[in-house]
């Protein structure tokens, strides 16, 4: 027994020595974090880009132009969406690996805008500034800027081209229209109803328009997830509890994936179709545009965002402030984020030519 | 040949099905290894690490209970729509009507207890299969998750956070390492060498061989240097970070339920009543009480998976718990479950949760995208468990168990069948 004691702890502490000579020494200490003060990072640092899974258009169009812009700009990029199932969970491990590999700049294209906040905070103590790309993250202090889309202008646009198409189609209402919102998760789509809302209440207040199902808060209206089958399936339930013998006049649609789902649903009811209005300008709404079924969509150029963020991103890496255009309106629910808002166009077939001149997979759809 | 037989049989404990087991572990050490090649050291390095066990904490403790419930036969479908509706009772109870965090928690593991006590009574009493009995609690749970929350995104406090992205504490003299991770390490290392100490005066007490002196030592020596090894890498860590609360949760957990299973009466049940369910009942076991027992374990496991990702997360969401129940399922038949129920660790679920973990991290690290990760995850579970089922129906259990068939000839009993896993206790949890 007393040698086996003896042996054992001879070879226990060897081995104990042996782990402890392959771990180097102590803490890094916080050497990396000393970013604060301004002085920009190496010119081929590693960017991340986290985004959302692949279920628009919009997503895989931004992850291309990241890649490619970024590896233009001279950094490396680490581009990646979440999984289709496991989201945030994916989303939340893809932002720990890219802040583990040392990445300077990461840019967040939420899925869940609140449940972010322990990782945007260990990328933050990490030394790497946090850009929140499209959707804004909440409830957490260390993120550092937000760039978007005017997203309640969005809204109205919405709000008002709704109103514009009917007015064409039929010179006097009252009109009936049903009102569809985005995902509840999704900080932006609160964002759009309520700019459409600012439009449209008045109307509805004046009995010009009539929201026939009654349906008109935000938690009836919402589509889980942006997805095109809930869509879909409650349109189904509209047509058949309200519009037995009513003429549904027009839909307020937050985005194209969901207006296109509306208009399967109201053609598959075999009822005329209404004036749909959308967001996004997906390949296969602007043909629904330029073939007169769906009304309108929004352009909110990916491009133009996609450039506006590598912008800022070169802005951090020369160690100078970021422009910003917004430093009030939004507060994520712990400060107020130095935001860059771009502009957003309303398109029609009016003027869908005209929008889409500078879109080398759009325009010729326009001809 | 007989040093390396002695190896096979006596260093991760001591029956052929172990061989399995021995296999993943060795499975995991290479994929660690790969990777750590792989992406230039970053897998190794102490805020991966530490990163690696706080996201996987919750799937391993849901592992804990699925394996549970797969040895008694049954699936549960319904974990992920659990842990999403307890953890959104937990942040709305926390956010309207202000209970304070370590009540929130005690009230969610009582919803995971009412929860699994609704799913055991169909599953144990009226005799519903459990994969109906869940799959009808996954839209259940899932549907009540939408309804409470309006499908809203809830944030819960700084305290409860703790229990999902806590780390232990910073104290003492200032070493270079979080003074305790290491005395948690120094801890871990002691109760290894006392339990082989322990397990080698057993078997000389009851007559029986102790293994080698030897493979005694290799064994110590490689449990402590992994231990010292980790212990030195979570204590390393950024300042502030250190090994994870999370991760104690699911150590402590990983212990009791290992020896639950293994040494306890009520754990050997479950094993015989999967094995044979018939056969148990005849020989005084409670059937229904198991069943019952297992469904509502899980539940109870499920519920405390949900609250550390709603506190990793730091808000409850409409989208928590989707897939979970994939995710566990996988680990524990990586870890060597048999489908028909009966056989399966602990252990081996956790280093099968724990395969699937690093290979996830891995890919990640070397940014390669979820389309590519879960084709490559997908490959890797139906691999391991046809290499399991093939190996079986050539009447051997892996290779290296293939190399000591002449040696097993006068093994009568089916190798792993539960009186004689109990008979000859397993010597060593390997990774708990």
């Amino acid at each position: 027994m007393r040698k086996f004691f003896g042996t054992s702890v001879v070879a226990v502490s060897a081995a104990a020595m042996l782990a402890l000579a392959g771990c180097g020494s102590g803490r890094d200490g916080d050497s990396d974090s000393g970013g604060e003060a301004a002085k920009g990072f190496a010119a081929n640092s590693l960017i991340g880009v986290a985004l959302p899974a692949k279920t628009s258009e919009n997503w895989v169009l931004a992850g291309d132009l990241f890649t490619n812009g970024l590896k233009e700009a001279g950094f490396q990029a680490d581009v990646q969406y979440a999984g289709a199932s496991t989201t945030v969970a994916d989303q939340q491990a893809q932002i720990t690996a890219m802040t583990t590999k040392g990445a300077k700049v990461i840019v967040i294209g939420a899925t869940d805008a609140a449940q972010l906040s322990t990782q945007v905070a260990a990328a933050h103590a990490a030394g790497a500034k946090v850009i929140a790309y499209d959707r804004l993250i909440t409830n957490t202090p260390d993120l550092d800027y937000y760039v978007a889309f005017d997203n309640f202008k969005v809204g109205q646009l919405q709000g008002q081209a709704l109103l514009d198409g009917m007015k064409a189609k039929k010179p006097n209402g009252p009109y009936n229209i049903e009102l569809f919102s985005g995902s509840p998760d999704d900080n932006n789509a609160g964002v759009f109803f309520n700019g459409a809302m600012d439009v449209l209440k008045p109307e509805i207040d004046k009995g010009n328009v009539v929201v026939a199902s009654g349906q008109k808060d935000v938690k009836q209206t919402a589509i889980q997830g942006w997805k095109a089958e809930g869509a879909q399936a409650r349109m189904d339930q509209l047509l058949t509890s309200t519009y037995g013998n009513k003429e549904l006049d027009g839909v307020l649609s937050p985005n194209d994936t969901l207006a296109r789902a509306i208009l399967t649903s109201v053609k598959g009811a075999g009822k005329p179709i209404p004036v749909v209005t959308g967001q996004d300008s997906e390949v296969e709404s602007v043909k629904s545009i330029v073939a007169g079924e769906q009304y309108m969509t929004i352009n909110k150029d990916t491009r133009n965002l996609v450039k506006e963020t590598i912008n800022m991103v070169k802005a951090l890496q020369a160690g100078d402030k970021p422009q910003v255009n917004d430093t009030e309106s939004y507060n994520n629910g712990s400060k107020v984020v130095d935001t860059f808002l771009l502009p957003p166009v309303a398109v029609t077939k009016a003027n869908a030519a005209e929008a889409y001149a500078n879109d080398p997979k759009l325009a010729p759809l326009t001809k | 040949m007989s040093r390396i037989k002695d190896l096979q049989k006596n260093l991760f404990g001591g029956t052929t099905s172990n061989a399995r087991q021995f296999g993943m572990i060795f499975t995991l050490v290479a994929i660690v290894v790969l990777f750590q090649i792989l992406t230039d050291g970053l897998t190794l390095r102490s805020d991966n690490l530490i990163a690696l066990f706080q996201q996987n904490s919750y799937i391993l403790i849901l592992a804990i209970g699925m394996l549970m419930v797969i040895v008694a036969g049954h699936i549960d479908l319904s974990v992920g729509s659990v842990a999403a509706f307890a953890g959104i009772l937990v942040a709305k109870s926390m956010a309207d009507w202000s209970l304070p965090w370590p009540v929130a928690i005690l009230f969610g593991l009582a919803i995971g207890a009412i929860i699994g006590a609704w799913q055991g009574f169909w599953v144990a009493y009226i005799g519903v299969p459990a994969f109906i009995v869940t799959l009808a609690g996954m839209l259940l749970f899932r549907g009540g998750n939408q309804y409470i929350g309006n499908a809203n995104t809830i944030p819960v406090p700084e305290g409860f956070r703790e229990i999902g992205s806590g780390f232990l504490p910073e104290f003492g003299p200032n070493t270079g390492y979080n003074n305790a991770t290491l005395l948690l390490g120094l801890a871990a290392a002691v109760a290894v060498v006392w339990r082989e100490i322990q397990a080698r005066k057993t078997r000389r007490a009851m007559d029986a061989d102790p293994a080698p002196m030897w493979i005694s030592i290799l064994r110590m020596a490689i449990m402590v240097g992994v231990i010292a090894f980790a212990a030195l890498r979570f204590a390393s860590g950024r300042v502030g970070t250190s090994f994870p609360i999370s991760g104690i949760i699911l150590l402590v957990l990983v212990i009791a339920y290992s020896f639950y299973t293994r040494n306890t009466a009520g754990g050997r049940h479950i094993y015989a009543v999967g094995g044979n369910s018939r056969a148990a009942e005849l020989s005084g076991v409670k059937l229904k009480r198991v069943n019952f027992f297992v469904m509502m374990n899980m539940s109870v496991l499920a519920a405390l998976a949900g609250m550390i990702f709603v506190a990793r997360s730091a808000a409850s969401g409409p989208q928590d718990g989707n897939g979970w129940e994939l995710d566990a399922i996988a680990a524990v038949f990586i870890g060597g479950a048999a489908v028909s129920g009966g056989i399966g660790t602990i252990s081996g679920s956790i280093v099968g949760g724990l395969v699937m973990a690093v290979l996830n991290n891995g890919l990640q690290l070397m940014g390669v995208g979820t389309d590519r990760v879960q084709i490559i995850k997908g490959l890797v579970l139906l691999l391991a468990v046809a290499i399991d089922v093939y190996n079986k129906s050539q009447g051997r259990f892996s290779i290296i168990g293939s190399l000591m068939r002449p040696f097993r000839r006068d093994d009568s009993a089916p190798p792993a069948s539960p009186p004689d896993a109990e008979r000859e206790p397993a010597k060593a949890a390997v990774s708990g």
